[in-house]
């Protein structure tokens, strides 16, 4: 880090916070300058800045390295690919997540990855456990719905990704789904980010509402630091002034996070808007600002659903966003599942 | 001829130059060794590594006795690199 003295500093203030930073196990390369005195510390120590900052005569302390490691591109310069079966996320085809926000009935969710699979999405999406803003809101079918969302992904060839809310339900979860999500309300829950950890199962990490990207990446560290190295990142928006969206989705955080990160980066442009009306903008949006693949709520009908129907897509809506994301991917040198695949007989 | 002259004492200055620092590196080294036997005799003693007040009295000793053309900032800011390196000497041979 790069220690900047105010202009007024005594001898003794930058003595005491040398000393400090020698005592932390840094190297100095103190520099005096005719205004203020800068003092480099180098070293693999990893320190807290905020120790140094609170020493009396300290302007600014600057961070050269970031605080994560293994999610950090410095640490692994090229691009993380993690392999579900025959789906590879994080290569050059972004991958389309689809279906509905809760499993709710076999036969809802059957139609769903019909739905979802005849437009090309290559994952079914489905909460069997869900984290809800009330307690009074429906709260999910559990194993029951796992059981029918497995089912409905191995009918029409599809991969599964589920939430999972506490350790408790990881062994469960992990039976039935191909993909571990962890939600947004979860990112910093440190407890279940250390044991997915020991999960061998790709876990998808979303963005917390009110995270920082510095902070989302510290907690992928924490799944990828206990072994698992197949993390996937999501942004679902972030909480903002604005309350015409439920939430303003950070198109911006995809570059960033791709600069910093070599983990891949899924869109969730349903929570992001939280109106169905909005999603396939932020959808083409995304697309086009490099995701490596998307996550969208689809409901064969929306306007009964148990959670989420605003955001829901009806499966029409789905397939026109497919048609319009296969044109928008090929002008940044992606490529999205080609043709719809009830052309090619998949469908039943 | 003029040019002639002036490249070939830039070339006896450059010679100069480089004796200078074969010099140089010579009296760090030897400087160097005088702090790693301090640095084990402050470990004996049960000594800090960094001691502000003497490294305090070594800058003001160096510009003290300062004639220039460098001058004492100068002086100060090339003995703060020889002080810190010093310094990272100590560390290494205490981890030893």
């Amino acid at each position: 880090m790069v220690v900047v003295m105010q202009e007024r500093a005594t001898g003794e203030q930058v003595e005491r916070v040398i000393a400090q930073l020698v005592e932390m196990g840094f190297d100095i390369h103190r520099s005096t300058g005719a205004l203020r005195t800068v003092i480099g510390a180098v070293g693999r120590t990893s320190a807290d800045p905020r120790l140094i900052e609170l020493l009396d005569g300290v302007h600014e302390v600057l961070r050269i390295t970031e605080p994560y490691k293994l999610a950090s591109r410095t640490f692994k310069p090229e691009n993380t690919v993690i392999t579900v079966g025959d789906v590879r996320i994080g290569g050059d085809e972004v991958i389309v997540m689809a279906g509905p926000c809760s499993a709710e009935s076999a036969e809802q969710v059957e139609a769903a990855a019909a739905a979802v699979k005849r437009a090309g999405a290559k994952v079914l999406r489905g909460g069997a456990y869900k984290p809800r803003s009330s307690p009074y809101s429906f709260q999910g079918l559990g194993g029951e719905g796992l059981q029918m969302l497995r089912g409905a992904a191995d009918r029409h060839n599809l991969k599964l990704i589920s939430e999972v809310m506490e350790s408790s339900q990881i062994s469960t979860i992990e039976r039935y789904a191909d993909i571990l999500q962890v939600g947004a309300r979860n990112m910093q829950n440190y407890t279940l980010l250390r044991d997915l950890g020991k999960s061998k199962v790709p876990v998808m990490l979303k963005r917390g509402i009110s995270a920082t990207i510095e902070e989302w990446l510290l907690s992928a560290e924490y799944i990828l630091a206990g072994g698992n190295m197949n993390v996937m990142l999501c942004e679902r928006g972030i909480r903002t002034f604005e309350s015409y969206t439920r939430n303003t989705l950070d198109i911006s955080a995809i570059p960033v996070v791709q600069h910093l990160s070599h983990l891949p980066i899924i869109v969730d442009p349903s929570h992001g808007t939280g109106r169905r009306d909005k999603v396939a903008s932020m959808a083409r949006a995304a697309v086009a600002a490099g995701a490596d693949g998307l996550i969208i709520e689809v409901h064969c009908d929306p306007d009964h659903a148990m959670s989420d129907g605003a955001q829901s897509m009806y499966p029409a809506q789905f397939d026109r966003l497919m048609a319009e994301l296969r044109i928008i991917a090929p002008a940044i040198g992606r490529s999205i599942c080609l043709e719809p695949v009830a052309r090619r007989g998949w469908s039943r | 001829m003029a040019e002639e002259r002036a490249v070939s004492a830039i070339d006896d200055l450059r010679g100069r130059i480089d004796e200078i620092d074969a010099e140089l590196v010579r009296l760090l080294n030897t400087r160097a060794e005088c702090a790693l036997a301090i640095g084990q005799a402050k470990q004996i003693a049960g000594l800090n590594v960094y001691q502000p007040g003497r490294e305090a009295e070594v800058l003001a000793h160096v510009q003290a006795i300062n004639t220039g053309p460098l001058d004492n900032a100068a002086i100060r800011r090339l003995f703060e690199r020889v002080i810190d390196e010093a310094r990272r000497l100590e560390r290494l041979a205490d981890l030893q």
